[in-house]
């Protein structure tokens, strides 16, 4: 007899948890920084926010991420604001500096509601007073006029300020990786073909000296090295070589994505 | 015989690896928990923390207070004296320390509450930044609360999951105790249909 309600409490608990999850929008993709859900921001000035955003996060490694809904989802905006930071990660994995600003307009039946949540590794340079205060000074006072854009913009030009007096280092160039394993695979190429250089070598070293061997062998391996290009870098572009070259290219311009950032629940919300 | 005595060893062998790697993915998980754990207690402390700066702002603007200021005090004071031994995250110590939180949390409810009847109060700028503090600090424990559980989840998972829970007795891996949701949380998700 006791025992059914509990079984429906859970089901319900179980229930919630699977909407809930839900509830948060998807990580966009292609990644951007200023996400307006709710359409409250015109072309330019979303334009000019992404990138203001992005370039602030090539130069100094820290993300900030605007977010914009009509519902909640029955969330408090501060845990709503954690939640997007959490699920997409905000900042980079190394600083854990991101940073959320979630905003849900006032409508005709709902107050407007603001959050800016602050990763792990900016707790520091921007405390949660410090949070609240750039809420009530920049944000809500230009919410209330209905102008998004400016409040929105006006926190990031705080929140940059603070955010770059604590970490300030470059992004890490988004093509380092793959020149880097470019490089490797180089190497490698270079590598066998000297082993096989060196094996043809002594094999019809007979009266020759070493070095004679050799320099036929850079020409045959010449050779293998632009076969090899061309199977590995086959977009069919002019050469081998610059196909290769190509891994690294197409991703230049735009946001290159979150880095992994992790947050703590630090920040501050307001309403109006 | 030798080819059977080479399968028996290459078994035991493998069993051997099997163990090895079993129980250092344990002893991996646990290490989260506790990790976890001791971020809860971190987010409590902050909290702790904030406690004699807020106390003390706003007797100096509601002396009328007393009690309510008493109840604060009384209740941190015995929150100081609960903590648990990360090895020992059962059920019952959980349950006991979110117990004695939970009085904190509903005593400065009552503070935070009584604040309203003071304009003064309420315009100081040294109040107002303790609330924001508080206020961020309460999400940062439901944070850090949710993110515990989560952990513990996937290691008591991983403890009771056949073949590991076979490693796990052998080696006295227990379950972890969760955080439970709290009646007051008036920040619940409502479920909508």
């Amino acid at each position: 007899m006791h025992r059914f309600p509990k079984y429906i409490t859970a089901a319900a608990v179980l229930l919630a948890a699977a909407l809930t999850a839900a509830a948060i929008p998807q990580k966009p993709y292609p990644p951007r920084l200023v996400n307006d859900f709710a359409g409250i921001l015109d072309q330019t000035g979303k334009a000019m926010l992404e990138k203001r955003l992005d370039a602030f996060s090539d130069s100094t490694s820290n993300q900030i991420t605007v977010v914009t809904v009509n519902d909640l989802e029955g969330y408090s905006p501060a845990e709503y604001g954690t939640e997007i930071g959490l699920a997409w990660g905000v900042g980079s994995a190394e600083f854990d500096n991101g940073i959320v600003i979630l905003v849900k307009p006032k409508t005709s039946e709902s107050g407007g509601q603001v959050n800016i949540s602050i990763g792990y590794g900016l707790e520091g340079a921007i405390p949660d007073s410090y949070a609240k205060r750039i809420i009530e000074n920049e944000m809500i006072p230009a919410f209330s006029r209905n102008d998004y854009y400016s409040g929105i913009s006006g926190a990031c030009d705080v929140l940059m300020k603070l955010a770059s007096g604590e970490i300030s280092q470059p992004y890490p160039d988004e093509g380092d990786g793959r020149w880097g394993a470019l490089f490797m695979l180089l190497l490698i190429i270079f590598v066998i073909s000297f082993a096989v250089s060196r094996k043809k070598g002594k094999n019809d070293g007979n009266g020759r000296n070493g070095s004679g061997g050799g320099s036929i062998m850079d020409d045959s391996d010449f050779v293998k090295g632009l076969i090899i290009g061309n199977i590995l870098g086959n977009s069919g572009h002019h050469s081998g070589w610059s196909g290769g070259g190509s891994i690294g290219g197409g991703f230049g311009g735009g946001f290159g994505g979150f880095g992994g950032g992790s947050f703590g629940g630090g920040g501050a919300s307001g309403s109006w | 015989m030798k080819k059977g005595i080479v399968i028996i060893v290459v078994v035991v062998a493998a069993m051997a690896i099997w163990a090895v790697s079993g129980y250092n993915s344990l002893v991996t998980s646990e290490e989260n928990v506790k990790s976890a754990w001791s971020q809860v207690e971190n987010v409590y402390q902050r909290r702790l923390d904030l406690i004699p700066n807020l106390v003390a702002t706003v007797k100096g603007y509601a002396e009328h207070e007393q009690e309510t200021l008493e109840s604060v005090v009384a209740a941190r004071s015995k929150a100081t004296q609960i903590t648990v031994d990360p090895g020992q995250l059962t059920e019952e110590n959980i349950a006991a320390y979110q117990e004695a939180q939970g009085e904190i949390g509903a005593a400065l409810g009552r503070l935070i509450a009584i604040s309203e009847n003071y304009p003064d109060l309420k315009a100081n700028r040294n109040f107002m930044e303790l609330q924001a503090e508080l206020a961020g600090t309460e999400n940062r424990i439901a944070t850090e609360r949710r993110k515990y559980n989560e952990t513990a989840k996937a290691y008591n998972t991983m403890v009771r999951r056949f073949p590991k829970n076979l490693l796990a007795s052998m080696f006295g891996f227990g379950q972890k105790g969760y955080f439970e949701a709290d009646e007051s949380a008036s920040s619940a998700p409502e479920v909508k249909f």
